[in-house]
């Protein structure tokens, strides 16, 4: 045995004979209620099952929870873009509101609902202390795998936003173990994502099972930071990783003020987004799908516009995956905010009878299979420019970052084509 | 003016119980060089003036993580009067770690034992006297969230502070450890400023733990001669 382990022995050896000589508890007492549930909780093989269930039901609570409030929004929206198509004179103004504001932004807008919802979902689960048994039960896979559980907490975060949990990162006291969370990071689906995948599934799946196929993405992602960062250790990162020490806190009773000011401080973040990058990413593509004016009838013939144009030269990229090129320039204003995604199809679609997802669907962008290969598409490619800054400031670098977009992009059109083959296999369309 | 610092493990009520005593006189700091928040407060007892700092909430007091180095550079290069132990009465065997730790240091230790509310809802009993007696300094029981047992605690600050006989007890190791132990401080006892700047025992653990700060620190101090010697201590 090490020495410094024999003098922490005989240190844990004194204490307990001091706590034996000074403390008495009642033998055969009730167990508390922590120790009761953390017995079902924390169980050797229904741990891991029983944390997917709570995924799963927080998806489904998150989704169903909001979906009036969304279609209400989603309905104003539609009506004021309509209101302001008729009612502004000069063709130019009533164009950018319509389509730019209501359109774009307002497809973006949609989603505060279901990112509120899911935002409550996660404040409850914390405030009760659930997701420190989370980071244990995770950190026993990990570290069964060779892997740093405490990698676990920063990636946590990341389901709220990739930056402040590449930033959390600071905290881990090996480098390696550090570098290799920072690099698996973006694997975790952020808030932004989110409006992506729940415009699509709500599309191609319908309500009733839009909840699990967005549960499975977030699913995948997690599988994927795992993966890579097993990889990486093997590879780029060699080495014992370093024990990760955590507290579980008592399970409390969650207290509606405190998870509405948790949900509101994790929130608050994406308004605050809407209101500056998503907007501006948006007015940009508003700009280049009416423009040139004469040619697009001031809008109204979006194949001529120069987004079109720009959209078929990248269309050869996706194609093979089932894709058309307003998909394509979505992704590729997606690079700066994922949920410019959302707002792309938002301006090209407009604010018509239709909702977004329904003209999806009839005007045949996304079939189920095509839809969710989009949705993993989406989870994996280029992290945002927010994410390869932060991951540059991090490593002080600009060759991870680099590192990053390249592993990524070749991962997403892998695992994409993987599923778009796959489902053709099957009998899918 | 006394000089207190406060530590502790994480969650177990350390913050709770700096507010409870500084109240508003709270100045928020850094520790110098690196961004850890240093919280610092007084009170005033019993016409005493007590300056107590708020150390991280930590398990142990090696170099490797950020926090645990914070509160060990205070401890050892600031040597505050009096260090308030807070350990959660519910988990003593847990939290007695650190404190072993800090009795290493030699420390002046008055030991805050929080949550006795939740310790008496789990029909547990602390013997408080014996245990004061086999840690070898006072203990009071404390609850953070209620401000029960605070007075008790300032007023054992200010004994502590103004205590001259004091009879440190520290965690003793098997005859082969001790005698490693001896023989490291007897080759630094030969250094001139080393002895009076930290305690010798403590720097003997340190060494034979490998710790890269403290090794740095005698390297430094020492000659090479000494240097080798305790290199070939520490190997057999």
């Amino acid at each position: 045995m090490d020495i410094s382990a024999i003098l922490a022995k005989s240190r844990y050896d004194r204490i307990k004979d001091i706590v034996d000589q000074t403390v008495t508890s009642d033998k055969g007492a009730v167990k508390t209620y922590t120790e009761m549930l953390d017995r079902a909780f924390l169980h050797r093989y229904l741990g891991i099952p029983i944390f997917l269930t709570f995924l799963w039901v927080m998806f489904q609570f998150a989704f169903t929870v909001s979906e009036p409030f969304a279609v209400m929004i989603e309905e104003a929206f539609s009506l004021l873009g309509g209101v302001a198509e008729q009612r502004i004179s000069q063709p130019h103004l009533a164009s950018f509101i319509a389509q730019g504001v209501f359109g774009g932004l307002g497809a973006v807008l949609v989603f505060i609902p279901p990112i509120f919802g899911l935002f409550l979902a996660l404040s409850i689960l914390e405030d009760s202390g659930y997701l420190a048994r989370a980071a244990f039960l995770m950190d026993r896979l990990m570290s069964r795998l060779g892997l740093c559980g405490h990698s676990f907490i920063p990636m946590m975060i990341g389901f709220g936003c990739n930056v402040p949990a590449i930033m959390a990162t600071r905290s881990m006291n090996d480098e390696r173990d550090r570098m290799i969370t920072i690099l698996v990071s973006p694997f975790i689906s952020c808030s932004a994502r989110l409006p992506v995948y729940v415009l699509i599934a709500g599309a191609v799946f319908g309500p009733a099972y839009a909840g699990t196929a967005v549960f499975s993405v977030y699913a995948i992602g997690i599988a994927l930071a795992i993966l890579s960062a097993l990889a990486f250790r093997k590879t780029l990162f060699r080495g014992e990783t370093s024990p990760f020490l955590l507290e579980l806190p008592e399970y409390a009773m969650p207290n509606a003020r405190s998870a509405l000011l948790h949900m509101w401080a994790r929130g608050r973040a994406f308004l605050h987004r809407a209101g500056t990058l998503i907007f501006g990413t948006t007015v940009i593509v508003w700009f280049l799908s009416v423009n040139p004016w004469e040619a697009t009838g001031g809008g109204q013939l979006v194949a001529e516009s120069y987004l079109a144009q720009l959209g078929h030269a990248m269309q050869p990229l996706v194609s093979p995956l089932g894709w058309d090129w307003m998909t394509a320039v979505a992704l590729l204003f997606g690079l700066l905010a994922k949920e410019v995604v959302v707002g792309t199809y938002g301006v090209l679609l407009g604010t018509g009878e239709a909702t977004l997802g329904e003209s999806l669907v009839s005007l045949g962008i996304f079939t189920p299979l095509s839809g969710f290969a989009f949705m993993c598409f989406v989870l994996i490619y280029v992290p945002c420019a927010a994410t390869l800054g932060a991951i540059s400031r991090e490593t002080n670098s600009i060759r991870w970052p680099a590192f990053v977009l390249v592993f990524q992009t070749a991962l997403a059109f892998a695992v994409s084509g993987l599923v778009v083959g796959a489902g053709r296999l099957l009998g899918f369309a | 003016m006394i000089r207190a610092a406060l530590i502790g493990n994480p969650n177990v009520g350390k913050t709770e119980i700096f507010n409870r005593l500084t109240g508003l006189s709270q100045r928020v700091g850094n520790f110098p060089g690196v961004t850890v928040e240093k919280k610092a407060g007084r009170f005033y007892h019993r016409g005493e003036v007590v300056e107590v700092v708020d150390l991280p909430g930590i398990y142990s007091l090696t170099c490797n993580a950020r926090d645990e180095l914070v509160a060990r550079q205070y401890l050892v290069e600031e040597r505050p009067q009096v260090v308030v132990d807070v350990v959660d009465g519910t988990s003593l065997e847990r939290n007695l770690y650190l404190t072993s730790l800090l009795q290493e240091m030699e420390a002046n230790l008055v030991l805050a034992v929080n949550r006795w509310d939740m310790v008496k809802a789990r029909n547990m009993h602390i013997d408080l006297e014996g245990l004061s007696e086999l840690m070898g300094c006072p203990a009071v029981f404390t609850v953070a969230t209620t401000g029960y047992g605070l007075q008790t605690l300032k007023e054992a600050i200010i004994q502590a502070a103004k205590k001259r006989d004091r009879k440190p007890i520290m965690p003793t190791y098997a005859d082969r450890e001790e005698g490693l132990i001896k023989e490291l401080e007897g080759i630094i006892s030969q250094d001139r400023s080393l002895p009076k700047r930290y305690p010798k025992r403590w720097l003997a653990i340190m060494l034979i733990e490998k710790d890269r700060l403290v090794w740095e620190l005698v390297a430094g101090s020492l000659s090479s001669d000494q240097v080798s010697r305790i290199e070939e201590v520490i190997l057999r």
